[in-house]
């Protein structure tokens, strides 16, 4: 086993007090779930925590995670890279995700993206510059009877989408405080966990203009015209 | 026959109240004054089918957990409902979490466990496992847990986890990887997970899907004799959940008996397809499944006759298109969703779903000639029994039968 973070250098809270209250909280109740000597299986937990309190997971917050654990640093990132739910930047304090799975797909989610694409002006992946909303493509949130399905802020479920219901959407989250978000670098940076080869070509403008997009959406649209 | 969908119209359906009302907790003391080997051969001739998606006999699969001598033994439920097209799970923990709570119970009884985990995918944190984790409460309080389970002796304890994103999660070893700790890598096997050395932390596990549990109610109720009648084509018994979607009148969950026709299941619960609408193709049992056309509405949706038919009946998830959708597109959205939740592990599926995905996109969008398509079907075919876990297997069952069924819908979009 690679020398734990525990024996390095003293690893510092990435916390405020008040967060770091919740964090503790927290992490007692989650490494009660396993017995005591499995206390590492609490990783994902965890990571869930920090994010909860820090809206993404800057390197501070796994190092500190994973001291907390015992867990070798290496293991932290491996977690935290694999999994989707877990934010390697920070994103807008609304972040909107819309299901474009199959189900969601002939229900015409692709109407539903290229909807939030305009109004927003960010493509899937990106953040808008005043870093209030960030846009994803996400799979199947197993809400596919009342597809297109969207899922907010990471938790919160949003079922039948119509364009009209999400301009309203967007309308109130904008009076909404939203996820906490630790500073962090490039926000407009596409998410790294986002491999899209059809986003590399069309450009969206800025949050209020006119983005001349053609994606391959249109060509795979399955709604029938009017 | 509604012996898991009851209470779902009523108001509250999820309450406790609401479910003893109906007769709820019932089956919980019947089952602890049985011998858990009893309850175990109930579950046999219930003929109960893993409704996750392998359709492996629940009976069979706790036998092997009862062989095990090591101990202690875990019963984890895979809650981690992610194949598209499916969202029976998240009802069932929406509408009725105390029916799959005393499941839980009697399951955790019959393999003599006595620490259960349910893993939920991490979006149902604040809606469905919220839910979950209210009705566990509850139990608790009325004594379904804990120590000494209404005066028999039986300790259990129950822990909700949650995932953070991964279909692959739903794989029920990586699951177990999942819960402890890791990345969600499928792990070799046998051991299989009923083994010891196999499942979580290395002992005997049970895994079983949420819809599974939730019939151990009507089995001890009913019987597994009777229960097994339900069924409407030997060795699948009971009723089952299908998750309807796509071009319907009316998308949703349906209790029907197991083994249902696709036709039937569309115009008796489902209103038929939408105005104007033919239907043109279904997906039978999730998006990993090989695709059927109209013409072969009429099979029967049981694990068997799908299997013959070189299909597979999965999770449940039924998704009727109609003639509007071309099945390249939808092959194209199918495998942008593989080859983003491959892990990574085993090459044939990292590399396999992220180039037949490419191979789809450059079709669809107009770019592909006739050898990419035989391309792309020869690829999957090479895909195929080569790898960890299904995950490849269930990219390439797709891709090969989107291609044999539907090639006109493909040969339309590229050149000769």
């Amino acid at each position: 086993m690679i020398p734990l973070a525990s024996k390095g250098a003293p690893v510092q809270s990435p916390f405020t007090p008040e967060q770091q209250k919740r964090f503790d909280e927290g992490f007692e109740r989650a490494v009660a779930t396993y017995p005591s000597e499995r206390r590492r299986a609490a990783l994902l937990a965890a990571l869930h925590l920090a994010q909860d309190e820090l809206g993404w997971l800057p390197e501070p917050a796994m190092a500190y995670v994973g001291h907390r654990l015992d867990v070798p640093p290496v293991r932290v990132r491996e977690v935290a890279t694999f999994y989707t739910m877990y934010r390697l930047r920070p994103v807008g304090r609304h972040h909107i995700g819309v299901c474009n799975s199959v189900s969601c797909w002939v229900m015409g989610s692709e109407k539903i993206i290229r909807h939030c694409t305009e109004r927003l002006g960010i493509l899937p992946g990106e953040t808008t510059r005043d870093g209030q909303f960030s846009l994803e493509e996400v799979a199947c949130l197993a809400a596919c009877g009342s597809a297109p399905a969207a899922l907010v802020n990471n938790f919160s479920y949003v079922e039948n989408v119509t364009p009209q219901s999400l301009d309203a959407l967007i309308k109130k989250l904008r009076d909404e405080p939203g996820l906490t978000m630790a500073p962090g670098p490039m926000p407009r940076l596409p998410d790294p966990h986002h491999h899209d080869e059809r986003q590399e070509a069309p450009q969206a403008t800025g949050s209020l203009g006119q983005p001349a997009l053609t994606t391959a959406a249109e060509a795979g649209s399955t709604e029938r015209k009017p | 026959m509604k012996l898991l969908t009851g209470d779902w119209d009523k108001p509250n359906s999820w309450a406790l109240d609401t479910y003893k009302a109906s007769g709820g907790y019932k089956a919980l003391p019947k089952a602890l004054k049985m011998q858990p080997q009893q309850i175990v051969e109930e579950v046999v001739k219930s003929n109960l089918r893993g409704r996750g998606g392998a359709g492996f006999p629940t009976g069979m699969k706790w036998t092997f957990v009862r062989k095990e001598t090591s101990f202690p033994k875990y019963l984890v439920v895979n809650a981690d409902e992610g194949e598209p097209g499916t969202f029976k799970d998240r009802e069932i923990l929406l509408k009725s979490p105390h029916l799959f709570v005393e499941g839980l119970v009697i399951g955790c009884y019959a393999v003599e466990c006595h620490r259960t985990y349910v893993y939920c995918r991490g979006e149902f944190r604040d809606s469905a496992m919220k839910r979950l984790q209210t009705a566990i409460d509850e139990a608790y309080a009325q004594g379904y847990f804990g120590k000494n389970i209404l005066g028999s002796g039986f300790d259990l304890e129950a822990h909700c986890v949650f995932g953070a994103g991964a279909y692959i999660c739903g794989e029920e070893t990586a699951m177990l990887e999942s819960i402890e700790g890791r990345k969600g890598y499928p792990r070799l096997k046998p051991p299989f997970p009923a083994n010891a050395g196999g499942g979580l932390f290395k002992q005997p596990t049970a895994v079983n899907n949420v819809e599974t549990l939730a019939n151990m109610p009507p089995i001890i109720n009913l019987g597994g004799d009777e229960y097994s009648k339900i069924g409407l084509v030997p060795k699948n018994g009971g009723t089952r959940l299908y998750a309807v979607s796509g071009h319907v009148k009316k998308p949703g969950v349906y209790e029907a008996p197991m083994g249902i026709s696709f036709r039937k299941l569309l115009d008796d619960y489902c209103g038929g397809m939408r105005e104007g609408s033919t239907l043109k193709a279904i997906i039978p049992g999730g998006a990993s499944s090989a695709i059927i056309t109209a013409e072969e509405a009429d099979w029967a949706s049981d694990f068997d006759t799908l299997k013959a038919k070189k299909t597979m009946a999965g999770s449940g998830a039924v998704v009727y298109f109609d003639q509007t959708v071309n099945m390249a597109h939808a092959l194209a959205n199918v495998m942008r969703f593989f080859a983003h939740e491959s892990c990574g592990q085993c090459t044939p599926c990292r590399e396999g779903t992220a180039w037949l995905s490419r191979l789809l996109d450059k079709i669809v969008a107009g770019k592909g000639a006739k050898l990419d398509v035989d391309n792309v079907h020869q690829i999957a075919r090479q895909m195929e029994m080569k790898t960890i876990c299904a995950l490849a297997d269930g990219a390439a069952m797709p891709a090969k039968s989107y291609i044999e069924k539907f090639r006109a819908d493909f040969d339309a979009l590229v050149r000769g």
